[in-house]
């Protein structure tokens, strides 16, 4: 019996190959995409959730500011917090200061630049779930210059041999540091990552005496409890006010929040050493995955249900020779259910294949074995079972029930319940993709025009190279050297990119309280930094070298300094730009004079409207940025890095550019765009497959009217239009209840950005053009083919 | 006595209006009858069959088959009795076109839960006897008219029943063909199978023992 049963299914399949392609295929893409969603979501789900202690450890966000009410907050604090916390709070057993920082490491004469360096107190181990191989988790770190490698580092340095007991020269001040462990590599679903952990103590910082201020680092504290942080987070703020009076310092609040470790990675807008992902992106993905599988089911049901009416004849022939209601019933059911098992096992194939793919778009790293998940494996079988009861539905539910004389004449047909049903699937499928398409449409739009704004400062051919006390030395130097080469046009040291300044001071006139000081950003820049980043200045002058020097006495007492301000900062004191220059200020213990006003620019993400900014020279910096012409790209790389060995041999040449820092800022929206982008794509795809097959359909079950039509004298073009303005209308009333949706919600992802785009009408009337069109060709195929019949043939047939 | 009909009357309702499909019909069949049933398009030749196939139901009047009431029974019961005991020929023959003219026959076997053994073997009885042994893997496309007609009275009659009801069954069939399969089904009938045929040729009917004729759902004395 069910030998019989699967060779009539594989017969039909094989009858109508391409309609049985479209049905699985539409199936499988559905169920693809929605396991690589799935795999990306568990992905981020699973964040940390390895770490043992993970919900007694809490990560301290730094608030100050003037009052309590106008703050400023920060995922760094100073090195004081720590040591300030376990002496003062019971609830906090222990904790951990961590800091990372691009380090040169050098074995013998080989010297490599590594970002994943980061230095950590000795608590780390005990804290952390970071299994050592070999090293003991409480010695490994606890005291200056020991270092702890991971487990490909040490194959990368050391190959085959042992590694404890050897020294790395660490910096460019090529310290040693003992090797005292071998850590596995980091899981890649962990915020903390590193192939490089230095002790804490090596770091200069630990050993002056703590501060809170110079926030650089980030603290990680081990509570007691993990209901602690209810009982400790309130005592923190009267304790602080304590210390801050203690410290004599005029009017600062500071508070320490606490952000438990589990939540960081998708609740907290502070990245963690790795980059965070909005919880949002992570329900809109989700979303539109389930979309898509709901609209590749809609599809298979629809064309399965249509299908099905074709053996009508077959379920009314099986009756007549006997056949009870339930085994056409379960016959139907298990035909569905076979197919659906193998679309499923299909698009897990086509998963595992894609997922290399799939994660170089995101710029992930998933791992295939997540599709074990037991949540996963049972969601497939929730699909199978429910995919495969409702597209065998009809024919099992309806069909089975028919009266045999009814189903052999074929008089069923097109009831007006099954019409209206089906119509509603078509409609449904349209709006989720009008509005995929409108949604996808606004998000590039929006992501062309961060892209292409005018940020006021000018990102082409900018390199960034590494800084160091070496380089600083011989500064003046490299300057004179690398300008010589005609395609370099600037060279500068800075404290940061303008693409992301994060420093923050307070800034007032010395004919003003220190109380009507205002908050600013701030960044240590040279004479070379407006020429370099093609900053405009609207009002004074530009630093020059005496200006650099005047600030580089090693002691504020002697330091004479220059500002440079940009727009929001001059109307935040309420001066005009002439009137500005040449006023004496303060910037935190600085004390110097205004000298020039510089146009705005973006120097935070496009989330966030420009803020006042102070630009100074201080000699030192963090980057070298080089402004190029862009002419001869390769050529002045080549040189630069010939210099590079000359002047900065300790180093390993490596340059970014400040293009791609840039786009740094918008990882998760440019993933969330990427995403979106070709899922809808795709919904369009199944949209119209599912248009397809139930136009293929609809049309076949009216050849006899064509055919009368045609005879009565109907020519093709009347029959093409008939046939199509059924479809047109469906899909019109999609695109009606989409349209609102999309705007609605467009409207507030754009909320999200300081600077944005308006939603423009012509992107729904390009979208519903575009529908109209794509349905009009999808019909077409069958409609023309129907209208184009012998009516002899199709009158024949009943 | 195979089944007797007793004032059967069944009627559609169109337009305010009832219209009478089978009025006051009085039959008896005995078994190892051939009877033809004849009557002008819509004299309600087919429905008479159907209600005695039990594929359609009636308004009004008894229906015996076997010593059972049907009018009586469950929708369940009498499909297990036309199961049993009833073969049906089609004048559009209805075969599964899925399936080749083996599986084509085997399929009432199937519903029946017989044994694989037994089928194969009733199967190669059957196309033996039809002569369409070479033909058991070809599909109904790929027969002429006359063999899948063949195809379609052997798949009625696998199961042995009591009573074949043939509709029209040489309706799509040349004179030829036609010939062949009356002559069937009278060798059938003298091997004890009762038939009930709807027929539009007077020659055909000649091959039944008994006619009736039907005019606007009536029985027609002659």
């Amino acid at each position: 019996m069910i030998k019989n049963y699967l060779k009539i299914a594989f017969r039909n399949l094989w009858k109508n190959k391409t309609v049985s392609a479209i049905h699985i295929i539409g199936l499988v893409t559905g169920i693809t995409c929605c396991l690589l969603m799935i795999l990306y979501i568990q992905h981020e789900l699973s964040y940390d959730k390895f770490q043992e202690n993970g919900d007694r450890i809490v990560r301290a966000i730094m608030a100050y500011g003037r009052t309590k009410d106008d703050v400023k907050k920060g995922n760094f604090t100073g090195t004081k917090v720590l040591t300030a916390m376990k002496s003062n709070f019971p609830e906090v057993e222990d904790g951990v200061r961590m800091y990372q920082e691009p380090t040169l490491v050098k074995k013998g004469e080989h010297a490599f630049n590594e970002t994943r360096f980061l230095y950590a107190d000795s608590a780390f181990f005990k804290m952390f779930s970071f299994p050592l191989l070999k090293g003991s988790a409480t010695e490994a770190l606890n005291a200056p210059y020991k270092i702890v490698l991971s487990f490909t580092t040490a194959k990368k340095y050391f190959g085959d041999k042992d590694p404890i007991g050897q020294t790395l020269r660490i910096g460019a001040g090529e310290k040693d540091y003992l090797i005292t462990g071998i850590a596995a590599d980091c899981p890649v679903n962990s915020q903390i990552q590193f192939d490089f952990l230095a002790s804490f103590a090596s770091r200069q910082a630990a050993r002056t005496e703590p501060i809170y201020w110079s926030a650089n680092y980030t603290t990680y504290l081990l509570l007691r409890s993990p209901g602690s942080i209810h009982s400790l987070q309130p005592k923190i703020a009267p304790f602080m006010a304590g210390e801050m009076a203690a410290e004599g310092e005029r009017d600062i609040y500071v508070n320490y929040e606490l952000e438990p470790y589990n939540q960081i990675h998708l609740h907290s807008p502070y990245d963690s050493f790795e980059p965070n992902t909005n919880i949002k992106y992570l329900y809109i993905s989700g979303c539109v995955a389930l979309l898509i599988l709901v609209i590749a089911c809609f599809t298979y049901v629809n064309i399965s249900t249509a299908r099905s009416l074709e053996r009508a004849r077959e379920v009314g022939m099986r009756k007549v020779t006997g056949a009870y209601r339930n085994q056409i019933f379960w016959q139907f059911i298990g035909e569905s259910a076979l197919l659906t098992a193998f679309a499923i096992v299909l698009s897990i194939g086509i998963t595992l294949l894609l997922l290399p793919a799939f994660n170089d778009l995101i710029g992930k790293s998933l791992s295939p074995s997540g599709i074990l998940h037991p949540g996963i494996l049972s969601g497939m079988l929730v699909i199978l079972v429910s995919i495969s009861f409702l597209a065998g539905s009809y024919p099992a539910f309806v069909l089975s029930g028919f009266k045999s004389v009814k189903v052999l004449k074929g008089a069923f047909h097109r009831s007006a319940a099954g019409t209206w049903f089906k119509g509603s699937l078509i409609v449904f499928q349209f709006v989720i993709s009008t509005f995929l398409i409108i949604a996808t449409m606004v998000m590039q739009s929006q992501l062309h025009y961060i892209r292409n704004k005018k940020l006021g400062y000018d990102r082409d051919h900018v390199l960034v190279l590494p800084m160091d006390n070496k380089i600083k030395d011989k500064l003046d130097f490299i300057k004179k050297e690398w300008k010589q080469n005609p395609n370099i046009l600037a060279v500068s040291m800075a404290g940061e990119l303008p693409t992301h300044i994060r420093g923050g001071y307070s800034l007032w006139g010395n004919t003003t309280p220190y109380e009507q000081s205002i908050m600013v950003g701030g960044n240590v820049i040279d004479e070379e930094y407006l020429r370099a980043n093609g900053l405009q200045l609207i009002a004074g002058q530009d630093l020059t070298e005496q200006d650099v020097r005047d600030a580089s006495h090693g002691n504020d007492k002697d330091n004479y300094f220059h500002f440079i301000l940009n727009e929001s900062a001059l109307a935040t004191l309420g001066w005009g730009p002439d009137e500005a220059i040449e006023k004496k200020m303060f910037l935190g213990g600085r004390t110097g004079e205004i000298k020039g006003i510089v146009r705005d620019f973006h120097f935070a993400s496009l989330h966030t409207p420009i803020q006042p900014l102070v630009l100074f020279p201080e000699n030192w910096g963090a980057h070298l940025i080089v402004k190029t012409s862009g002419r001869h790209l390769p050529e002045t790389l080549a040189f630069l890095e010939k210099k590079w060995q000359q002047t900065a041999s300790h180093r390993p040449f490596e340059y970014r550019f400040m293009d791609d820092a840039f786009s740094k800022l918008y990882t998760g929206e440019m993933r969330i765009g990427k995403i979106l982008s070709i899922f809808s794509a795709i919904t369009i795809l199944l949209a119209c497959l599912g248009l397809f097959g139930l136009s293929a359909y609809t049309i076949r079950q009216r050849t006899k009217e064509i055919g009368i039509r045609k005879v009565l004298g109907a020519p093709v073009t009347g029959i093409v239009h008939l046939l199509s303005i059924y479809f047109i209308k469906l899909v019109g009333v999609a695109f009606l209840i989409a349209s609102p949706l999309a705007w609605w919600a467009m409207y507030n992802w754009l909320l999200d950005f300081a600077y944005r785009i308006e939603i423009q009408w012509w992107m729904f009337a390009v979208t519903a053009l575009g529908a109209v069109i794509i349905t009009l060709v999808t019909v077409s195929f069958q409609s023309v083919k129907a209208a184009l019949l012998n009516p002899v043939k199709t009158l024949k047939t009943d | 006595m195979l089944l007797q009909l007793n004032n059967i009357f069944k009627w559609v309702n169109a337009g305010g209006q009832r219209t009478f499909l089978l009025k006051d019909i009085n039959l008896t069949v005995k078994e190892g009858e051939f009877i033809s049933i004849m009557g002008p398009s819509g004299s309600g030749k087919t429905t008479l069959l159907n209600v005695i196939g039990m594929l359609d139901g009636f308004n009004e009047g008894e229906y015996h088959f076997m010593d059972e009431s049907v009018h009586q029974l469950k929708e369940k019961h009498r499909a297990n009795l036309y199961k049993e005991y009833i073969g049906f020929v089609f004048q559009a023959y209805h075969l599964i076109d899925e399936l080749t003219v083996y599986e084509n026959i085997e399929t009432p076997l199937l519903y029946k839960k017989f044994k694989s053994a037994e089928r194969k073997a009733l199967v190669a009885d059957m196309l033996d006897r039809f002569n369409i042994v070479g033909k058991k893997d070809l599909f109904p496309e790929q027969l002429s008219g006359g063999q899948q007609q063949l195809v379609g009275i052997a798949r009625a009659l696998i199961s042995k029943p009591k009573l074949i009801l043939a509709d029209e069954p040489t309706g799509n069939l040349n004179s030829k063909q036609g010939e062949e399969i009356m002559e069937l089904f009278k060798q059938l009938n003298e091997e004890g199978v009762t038939i009930l045929q709807v027929t539009h040729s007077e020659k055909n009917a000649a091959y039944g023992s008994r006619i009736i004729e039907l005019l606007d759902g009536r029985k027609v004395s002659l």
